[in-house]
């Protein structure tokens, strides 16, 4: 009797041209285990947040939805087949596959959330236009048109000429509103990047004065969003 | 499309993440390992006890194809012990975290920077007497799910809501440390604990801000003036421990 990680591997050797890279007998256990961690990360930063960060860099986002199709695509086989032994099989796999999908839909969102909330601040420069995705951009884009044609057509188009910018940064004060970057959060301590089990230094910034204070290997902090930023956006530490 | 909740996760989130945390199962049927997407799971032979995630744990156990071993940190006397540390030897901070299960050494290793849900602290093997991130949610999702595998498990309940009462009023009462800004440690404390509390310590912090920004850069404009040497003074009476 094949089991049924036989029958996996053998559907996805004749249908698809990445299953060596996929289901190569060592790399399984650590890939699939790995990007998870990573994509359970990025989601909580991402929900613990305010401001957008940075689009994953190594394609995980791509190399997991592509793990997602590819699972699915082993269950629409599988049901072909049915017998009451694979059955309770399958519903561990597609309860998985819905987990999994619950990470990527929601870290999704909640970026597309921040991007709708303050779409002309994201596009203004270079720089921030970088930590969206290509899709993202598209998006902001595409948005921020409709929203200025709209406003256009509705109420702009009868203001004076010099009235009509979104984006008026006259005066010293710009009319493009961010994310408030000293908003609270709660950070977790990973551990130094300088190697070993040296804390994590961070400078914080409070009313009455500023100073340093040392954050152990997994130890909560509440910090100002823009003190452990940098921390967070280098792996030292992590949003919870 | 866009997610309507604010920052921070949600309790119904934070059970999620707690249903990826790993716990010991003893199974009554054999099954055959699972190609999952985070890779295969172990094959099952009874009675050999196998860890597995919690999400897993509990369908098996749903469908009585297997038991749920608790974790030694979930045992009556574990909890009375931590129950007594809390009240008695630190009444103020909580009681520390379990010790990290990958120490690190001197070569960089990616279990280094693991953290929870994906650190084994509810397994057969993990400590005693320490609580880890996660404790709340799992103790009330296993009391739950299983009690018929937890010994004393009215016992468990009830040490679980003391520790909950304890440990609630510590965390509230951390909201004074927060007061004149800057980083307040919260070495301990759990997932369910943040969630919860979130709202209330983030609006007490980023309220205060708001009304202290002039005397801040009021502060800081000073500073500046007088030196780095003016500077070092006022560090000691600030919200730092």
């Amino acid at each position: 009797m094949d089991d049924i990680s036989d029958i996996l591997n053998d559907v996805s050797r004749n249908n698809d041209p990445f299953a060596e890279d996929l289901y190569a007998p060592r790399s399984v256990t650590q890939s699939g285990q790995a990007d998870l961690q990573a994509l359970t990360r990025a989601w909580v930063n991402e929900r613990g947040a305010a401001e957008l960060l940075p689009w994953p860099k190594d394609g995980l986002v791509e190399r997991i939805t592509e793990r997602i199709k590819t699972q699915i695509e082993e269950v629409e086989v599988m049901t072909g087949d049915m017998d009451p032994k694979t059955n309770f099989g399958l519903i561990i796999i597609q309860t998985e596959v819905e987990r999994w999908k619950f990470l990527v839909r929601s870290f999704l969102r909640a970026r597309i959330a921040k991007i709708d909330k303050h779409t002309l601040y994201y596009l203004s420069s270079p720089d921030l236009q970088s930590r969206l995705s290509e899709m993202e951009v598209a998006y902001a884009t595409r948005h921020q048109q409709l929203l200025h044609s709209h406003y256009l057509g509705s109420f702009l188009n009868s203001f004076p000429k010099q009235l009509q910018n979104l984006n008026d940064t006259a005066g010293g004060i710009s009319m493009i509103g961010g994310p408030d970057d000293d908003s609270g959060v709660f950070a977790r301590a990973l551990g130094s990047k300088d190697g070993g089990a040296a804390p994590v230094i961070i400078t914080g910034r409070g009313r009455d004065g500023d100073g340093e204070i040392e954050v152990a290997r997994g130890e909560v902090v509440v910090a100002r969003w823009a003190d452990v930023k940098d921390h967070v956006e280098n792996g030292e530490m992590e949003l919870v | 499309m866009a997610l309507p909740l604010s920052a921070g996760l949600t309790p119904t989130e934070v059970a999620f993440l707690c249903e990826m945390e790993m716990v010991t199962v003893i199974p009554r049927q054999r099954l055959e390992s699972i190609s999952l997407l985070s890779g295969p799971t172990p094959a099952l032979r009874p009675p050999h006890r196998s860890p597995l995630p919690l999400w897993l744990a509990l369908l098996l156990k749903r469908q009585r194809r297997a038991n749920i071993l608790p974790p030694p940190w979930l045992l009556p006397l574990s909890l009375e012990r931590i129950l007594k540390y809390e009240t008695e030897t630190s009444p103020e901070t909580f009681s520390p975290p379990p010790p990290h299960p990958h120490p690190i050494s001197a070569r960089p290793s990616p279990s280094d920077s693991v953290s929870p849900p994906f650190l084994p602290s509810s397994t057969a093997d993990a400590p005693a007497g320490y609580l880890p991130y996660h404790w709340l949610e799992l103790g009330e999702i296993l009391l739950e799910a299983c009690p018929d595998d937890i010994p004393d498990s009215g016992r468990v309940r009830g040490l679980l809501r003391d520790l909950r009462e304890v440990r609630m009023a510590k965390m509230r009462g951390s909201v004074s440390a927060v007061e004149g800004g800057g980083v307040m440690s919260l070495k301990g404390v759990g997932a369910m604990e943040v969630a919860e509390g979130r709202g209330f310590i983030v609006g007490v912090m980023d309220g205060l801000r708001k009304l202290g920004s002039s005397r801040e850069v009021a502060r800081r404009e000073r500073e500046e003036e007088g030196g780095a040497g003016g500077g070092d003074d006022e560090d000691e009476d600030m919200g730092f421990e």
